[in-house]
């Protein structure tokens, strides 16, 4: 009874505070510094926002985008992030899209992040006036678009010893003359989209993905700048192979340029690295040395846990069983076509946990952890289309695999795939310098595409009735530090204690959302010199599984439209190193294949009637329903003697 | 017709029309002479760019199944060029020839093919050949 009363209660005490800007009270750090000109902005909260927005897109400047027929370039992208209709593959013969797609709800940020590699390559390819166009190459991924992904692939992005096409000439002179075109494309719709006036609407950044997947093992990485000044070029996997050289080339050529030039690296899919992306030992066997561990630290404050291919958040087969959630069944990207591992064979340092656990390792062996990760989502759509993450309409992300250039296939993407997630940042006003501070300090959280609200504080004297005033961000800013954060020295005995918030999706009709089922705290701490995981249930709890109707994905669980808690670590060890993060679930609702097969009057009991291309709506082997979810950043506990 | 145009016209019908699955996890259905091209062209790409990368084992796997489904078109060419001989004399053009057209027709009419190393991921054999 008390139970439900605070929960009729919450939400009318709780929300406005969370919404509204509280201009008496001071965050727990200084404001960030501006670096551009710009105008300030109206809406500046100093309490702190939570931004929407998409990290990781792709348009027809990407090599893979462009081979499966994606026509819309940079500025489409932000276009389209800002609400507008995007027209997409198939196109006619006169240019015409066959299809329009809009989003229900505009970000308020996205960064545009085509391949560098090969980006000359594709405009080669693509554009008749260019010398190279009528190269071998050029013929091959034009008239054979699938063979053409697979050579090239294989030659550039997947291939340990990556170089240029012959038609680049030397040095890939021609090649990279040609990218610089697109690159300023990138850099020039960044500028034309972000709103520098003071209504704040909508930030861009200047970004790439450098390309890395030796022997098929992805070390990809986005790289975003904080503002205008970037690197002259994009760094390539093919002249910088390795991920330290990518560090080195944004060390050089921007954090030491002395311009204004500042930027962060993102890795992201380490589910299908074959724990190649977080090294520990560098490329001669040697154990990572503290200068290695401080560079990466410093250059990569964030690690992508969910996107289209899949979820990286904790290994599947883990006592953990929520692991069990979006996961790809192969450890390589290569391995996408024909390997089905068991979990157990999968490599090590693989999923995020995993890596935060071992962060604590190496914080004890080198005084330094180089892997403090913040926890963010992106869609890494193909289509040009940021945010574009409904379950109930997903369309596939074209990320070279289910062929969408002439024909719009009946089942639109692998059926492992998903519409991948989104990117929230907590910032006083949407601008660069302060949605970068954000993600610099790790105050970001990442959602499977649902835009539920979350706040996480941790510290040592949180009030137990902290969720019942009005008050809450600014006793949690006062008392500890937000998500992303170090705890601070206890002041005496005792526990730390985590204060924590989520509101669902507030979403409309146009896009209906779930409501939340429980909040979860997952710790990870060392116990002599190894890594032990938990996770806690702390507020809310497990929805009945049955309550979901898969033939009509109604359900008739009723889960909470807020949930909030102080949370005491009952296990709290003060000589063991830890990091708890939050994981917030929805009640299950249905996965984007069910929505699908649902609208195609797919009868599963009746096999002669489903049609040979729908037949993977009747495999038992994938999911068809899902907890959406989103996931704090960490935060740490150092022991006093380790600080 | 003598047996020997027979057999080469079935042989090049069968070449150019029998869909043939490309062995392992790939769902392709292609008829040899797209194989042929495909290793010819994978073979191209080698020449001029090197063997570097997944191009060799790309290349052995078209050039694989090119060969064994000419060798195959050609014994099912003799053996249907000995069934042609058993008729009448006077009758087999016609039958050779209907059968021929017959193949070709279905080829043109109907997405036979199964190509995801194309454009389209079904096709007939004008799609295939445009």
């Amino acid at each position: 009874m008390k139970r439900v009363v605070l929960a009729l209660l919450l939400p009318a005490l709780l929300m406005p505070a969370l919404l509204l800007p509280t201009p008496h009270a001071t965050a727990s750090e200084a404001p960030f510094e501006r670096s551009e000109q710009r105008s300030p902005c109206t809406d500046y909260d100093p309490l702190r926002r939570a931004f929407f927005g998409d990290t990781h897109v792709h348009t027809a400047l990407s090599f893979d985008a462009w081979g499966q027929g994606t026509m819309a370039g940079p500025g489409d992208a932000y276009r389209f992030a800002r609400g507008e209709a995007l027209g997409i593959q198939p196109y006619s013969s006169d240019g015409l899209p066959s299809r329009s797609i809009q989003p229900r709800r505009p970000l308020d940020f996205a960064i545009v992040t085509d391949h560098s590699d090969l980006l000359g390559e594709t405009r080669i390819c693509d554009d008749p006036s260019q010398e190279g166009h009528d190269s071998l190459v050029c013929r091959v991924v034009r008239r054979f678009p699938k063979l053409g992904y697979i050579l090239v692939n294989g030659h550039v992005y997947s291939s340990e010893l990556p170089s240029r096409y012959s038609f680049c000439g030397s040095g890939g002179a021609v090649c990279l003359r040609a990218a610089l075109g697109p690159w300023q494309e990138i850099q020039q719709a960044a500028e034309a989209h972000y709103d520098r006036s003071s209504a704040c609407g909508f930030t861009t950044f200047v970004g790439y993905e450098w390309t890395g997947m030796p022997g098929g093992r992805n070390i990809h990485r986005n790289v975003i700048f904080r503002n205008a000044t970037a690197q002259r070029f994009p760094t390539t996997y093919i002249e910088t192979p390795t991920q330290e050289g990518l560090w080195q080339a944004l060390d050089q050529e921007c954090l030491q340029a002395g311009n204004g030039c500042d930027v962060l690296a993102i890795p992201h899919n380490s589910n299908v690295s074959a724990g190649s992306m977080f090294t520990v030992s560098s490329a001669d066997g040697e154990p990572i040395s503290a200068e290695d561990a401080a560079m990466r630290a410093r250059l990569e404050t964030l690690v992508e846990v969910t996107q289209h291919k899949g979820d990286s958040e904790c290994r599947p087969g883990a006592e953990d069983e929520l692991c069990a959630y979006e996961t790809l069944p192969y450890p390589r990207m290569a391995d996408m076509a024909h390997v089905n591992s068991e979990p157990g064979q999968l490599p090590p340092l693989m999923y995020t946990r995993e890596v935060l656990a071992e962060g604590l390792l190496q914080q004890a062996r080198l005084g330094i952890n180089p892997f403090k990760f913040g926890l963010i989502g992106s869609t890494d759509t193909h289509l040009a289309a940021p945010g574009l993450v409904a379950e109930d309409s997903f369309i596939g992300h074209a990320a070279g695999t289910v062929d969408s250039r002439l024909q719009v296939p009946a089942f639109p993407d692998r059926a492992e795939f998903n519409p991948g997630g989104l990117a929230v940042l907590w910032a006083e006003e949407n601008s660069r310098d302060a949605l970068f501070a954000a993600m610099r300090r790790r105050e970001v959280y990442g959602t499977s595409g649902p835009r539920m609200t979350v706040r996480m504080f941790a510290g040592w004297d949180y009030p137990d009735d902290l969720c019942s005033g009005d008050d809450f961000v600014e006793k949690g800013y006062a008392g500890g530090v937000p998500m992303g954060g170090d705890l601070p020295a206890a002041r005496g005995p005792g526990a730390p204690k985590l204060a924590l918030w989520a509101l669902r999706d507030p979403a409309g009709k146009q896009s209906p959302s779930h409501p939340l089922e429980r909040i979860q705290i997952v710790k990870g701490y060392l116990d002599n010199g190894r890594s032990v995981e938990k996770v806690y249930d702390v507020a809310g709890e497990p929805a009945d599984p049955d309550a979901l109707d898969l033939s009509t994905c109604t359900t008739r669980a009723r889960g909470s439209d807020q949930l909030c808690t102080v949370w005491s670590d009952p296990d709290f060890d003060p000589d063991a190193p830890a990091f708890y993060y939050a994981r917030v679930l929805e009640v299950p609702s249905c996965r984007w294949n069910s929505y699908l097969c649902n609208r195609a009057g797919v009868d599963c009991d009746d096999p002669g009637s489903v049609p040979g291309e729908l037949a993977t709506c009747c495999d038992t082997g994938i999911a068809r329903s899902i907890r959406e979810r989103a996931w704090t950043s960490p935060v740490w506990y150092t022991p006093a003697g380790q600080r | 017709m003598v047996t020997r145009t027979i057999r080469w016209l079935l042989f090049c019908v069968f070449v150019l029309t029998v869909p043939l699955p490309m062995l392992g996890p790939w769902e392709v259905l292609a008829p040899t002479a797209r194989y042929l091209l495909l290793a010819v062209v994978t073979a191209a790409v080698m020449a001029v760019e090197g063997a570097a990368g997944p191009v060799p084992l790309i290349f052995t796997l078209f050039a694989g199944h090119a060969l064994l489904y000419l060798l195959l078109s050609w014994l099912a060419a003799r053996l249907c060029t000995r069934l042609v001989n058993r008729l009448p004399a006077h009758a087999r053009t016609g039958v050779v020839v209907a059968a021929c057209a017959a193949l070709l027709l279905i080829a043109l009419m109907f997405d036979l093919y199964i190509t995801p190393f194309g454009g389209l991921p079904h096709s007939n054999l004008l799609g295939l050949l445009s």
